[in-house]
């Protein structure tokens, strides 16, 4: 069969996410539920459906179980094609080794067999911990034009924050001509969204010579882009400005989720032009009582609302019972929150139950110092009565 | 292939559309909406693929475009399978568009596919019934009785005055007489539609009787067979909730029962779940001025203004300043500022203008076309 495909995609969803403390204890970042009915990774790929990118490997390695069930054969994106689709890649045994993915570059190097069957162009590698819709066509076209080996997606951040990403600096033209990996004294604030297209024939070669360097890391970040940059390949910035979250900490996690209610123009998850795919459970509609009352808040289907909720974001299949009070908190799917419960500033993993009269959380004016998001894990749950602080982590 | 001890799957999805007026001017009593993200044939489906039935077919005769397009390939019932799945069993060509002057007639349109089942059994069901039943159980009872025919049935709690095709005089699972359009009384058994028997039986049947001019399954087959003798039944007694949207009003309230907290954790019972057709919607965005109680709500909807008493459907609209009370607004429908919906259903993409007042009656509620602007 001979396949060529422009562009493939390859996206690294194998990070721990330990940042992300107990809601990653059994579960990979990028199955992390978000936004009531979405998980992270819907992002970057309803992203390469919506940029006509029908191949997608998913490179996995830490908690993949749940992973791969949530992605099956890709029919919830489309992405259940005969030629192409979507591919769940764990790392595998060869006859003369077998390992782990030692680094975002060698988990690439790994695949080069899987890359080589779709005979790309262009490889597209992603990261699953990310939210934004981003059409990558418009950044391919960008990267064709500059017939640019490398182009990096972009985005001013912050300089207090610099430190946090890979930072580089572009001549006017936007070639690249500094990059440093999470510097301690950052030169500029133009920081890299871990989006990078590769003409594929030049990354295959710096994969092959990372990977018999002894001394790499074999990191993209602090290893591959440095080497291209050194040897004067043409690298690329391609400016991306709208929305865009990294959900790497349960600080941003929280905001990401209540900016789907603050800032609803910026992500707009209506765009009916740019639906976020996700797989959906049967869950009947969502009951709301004569006694609840519900202010600036999502809510999904399969839940049963009784109580107050405002400023939240209530996923599906929840349960607020009556008396029950819920502000400015994140409830993941199936979470339930009983009678008399205050729920402030917090967010209550899947499936976890927050018994009658207990509490988790509290407002930062109430708190004051060391305030913080508390969070309650999956299937985790409170004594009756029991109060858990602010920036309390069960 | 492991067959035997299995069932085969027939829905009618045409049989009653002429109770439900304007609402099957475009599709069929099977497809339509039901509790914000629902169609009727969702419950039959769901609970024929959650026993196990991996083969369907679906009769119909006119105007199943909708139909077609909600249950699509069937993946959302995992109908799209190599062992069976599921297939539309329309007229050939007759030209006839009238309806279906019995089951056992529309049933002749399924002889091929009956033929060809390798399943032992079959199970029949109306789409307009709704309930969530273990069919499973259902076959071991008919298997154990070895009766000729098993009737699903519910037994009614009071007399409510609505005319059901099948209503029987049983003591425990024994049938003592059978009466066809008939409204129940208390303590008798109301047939829900939903037969059991065995497939080399039903084709038996159905080529005899439809040759006979006999059409009707309730009154021609099942009352006279256990009349003269001929035919043994047994009765299944189902213990559920059931809702018969046998017409516009018990439709109208069926809806409203959704927010009954026992009837849905039964209705929607996790271990057999209901499935419909995915729509990739957001969550429903409940804004600062808005008021909702006492509301079935599903996903995609931006509610600003007020709801009460209602079933809205999936995308709906209701700026602020409008007020819904005791309606059924179907999908995608736009309720401008301002507003009022009282005792109505609005079909799909219905666009309420601003200051607009739209006043049905609880036993007649006023239904707005699809796709109008009012």
């Amino acid at each position: 069969m001979n396949i060529h495909k422009e562009c493939i995609a390859m996206l690294l969803a194998g990070g721990q996410g330990s940042r992300l403390l107990v809601l990653t204890e059994k579960t990979a970042k990028p199955a992390v539920p978000f936004g009531g009915k979405y998980r992270i990774i819907d992002f970057p790929i309803s992203n390469c459906v919506h940029s006509g990118i029908d191949t997608v490997g998913i490179l996995t390695q830490y908690q993949p179980l749940e992973l791969n069930d949530y992605i099956g054969n890709g029919q919830p994106w489309g992405l259940n094609r005969n030629r192409g689709g979507v591919h769940v890649l764990p790392p595998y045994a060869q006859i003369d080794k077998s390992e782990w993915y030692s680094g975002t570059a060698n988990a690439i190097y790994q695949n080069i067999p899987f890359i080589e069957r779709y005979n790309p162009e262009h490889v597209l590698i992603l990261s699953g911990d990310h939210i934004y819709k981003m059409d990558y066509s418009l950044m391919l076209d960008a990267h064709k034009q500059n017939n640019a080996e490398c182009t990096i997606a972009v985005r001013n951040v912050p300089i207090d924050e610099a430190s946090r990403f890979g930072i580089m600096t572009a001549d006017p033209d936007g070639r690249i001509t500094k990059f440093e990996e999470k510097p301690k004294k950052p030169e500029s604030t133009l920081a890299s969204m871990g989006v990078y297209i590769f003409k594929w024939d030049a990354l295959r070669r710096y994969l092959c010579e990372d990977e018999a360097n002894p001394e790499s890391q074999n990191d993209f970040g602090k290893n591959i882009i440095p080497t291209m940059l050194a040897d004067q390949r043409p690298l690329y910035a391609y400016h991306f400005d709208s929305y865009w979250k990294d959900v790497g900490t349960i600080e941003s996690l929280w905001e990401a989720n209540m900016d789907l209610l603050n800032l609803t123009d910026a992500i707009d998850l209506r765009d009916p032009d740019f639906r976020i795919y996700s797989r959906n459970e049967a869950n009947p509609s969502s009951y709301i009582s004569a006694e609840s009352t519900i202010i600036n808040s999502n809510i999904s289907e399969g839940c049963d609302i009784y109580g107050h909720v405002e400023n939240s974001i209530i996923s599906t299949g929840c349960t607020v019972e009556a008396g029950a009070v819920i502000d400015n908190s994140v409830l993941m799917p199936g979470a339930r929150v009983c009678a008399g419960a205050r729920v402030s500033y917090a967010i209550i993993g899947e499936g976890a139950v927050v018994a009658a009269d207990s509490s988790v959380g509290e407002a930062p004016e109430i708190c004051g110092d060391g305030w913080g998001i508390a969070v309650l894990g999956r299937e985790k749950n409170t004594q009756v009565g029991e109060k858990l602080p602010a920036a309390f982590v069960r | 292939m492991m067959v035997s001890n299995r069932m085969a799957g027939i829905v009618f999805s045409n049989m009653y559309d002429e109770c439900f007026g304007e609402l099957t001017k475009i599709r069929t009593a099977a497809s339509i909406p039901f509790g914000g993200r629902y169609r009727q044939i969702d419950f039959t489906l769901s609970n024929m693929t959650n026993a196990g039935v991996s083969r369907i077919g679906v009769v119909t005769k006119y105007n199943y475009q909708s139909l077609m397009d909600h249950i699509g390939n069937a993946q959302e019932w995992d109908l799209n399978n190599k062992d069976g799945g599921l297939v539309f069993l329309p007229p050939f060509g007759s030209g006839k568009s009238d309806v279906y002057r019995g089951k056992l007639e529309a049933l002749s349109n399924a002889l091929s596919f009956l033929a060809r089942c390798p399943e032992d059994y079959v199970v029949l069901s109306d789409a307009n019934i709704l309930c969530n039943i273990d069919l499973k159980k259902v076959l071991a009872d008919h298997i154990s009785s070895a009766c000729d025919i098993t009737v699903v049935a519910v037994r009614a709690a009071e007399a409510d005055g609505a005319i059901h095709s099948l209503v029987m005089d049983a003591e425990g699972d024994r049938v003592d007489s059978i009466l066809t359009n008939y409204p129940a009384v208390a303590g008798q058994a109301i047939g829900l539609g939903m037969y059991i028997l065995s497939r080399q039986f039903l084709l038996g049947i159905v080529r005899r009787y439809v040759a006979a001019g006999r059409t009707h399954l309730e009154a021609d087959f099942l009352q006279r067979g256990f009349n003269n003798g001929s035919l043994s039944v047994n009765l299944w007694e189902h213990k559920g909730e059931v809702l018969f949207n046998l017409d516009i009003p018990s439709y109208f309230r069926n809806n409203f029962r959704l927010t009954e907290r026992e009837l849905r954790a039964d209705l929607f019972n996790p271990d057999r779940p209901i499935y419909t057709k995915v729509r990739d919607e957001v969550p429903t965005l409940y804004g600062r001025g808005s008021s909702v109680k006492e509301c079935t709500v599903a996903d995609g909807c931006v509610l600003e203004g007020a709801a009460e008493n209602s079933v809205l459907f999936r995308s709906v609209q209701v700026a602020q300043g409008a007020k819904v009370s005791h309606s059924i607004i179907m999908q995608n429908c736009r309720i401008d500022p301002g507003a009022v919906v009282e005792n109505c259903i609005l079909d799909k993409d219905v666009h309420v203008t601003a200051g607009t007042h739209l006043l049905g009656s609880r036993n007649n509620p006023m239904i707005v076309r699809k796709g109008e602007t009012v």
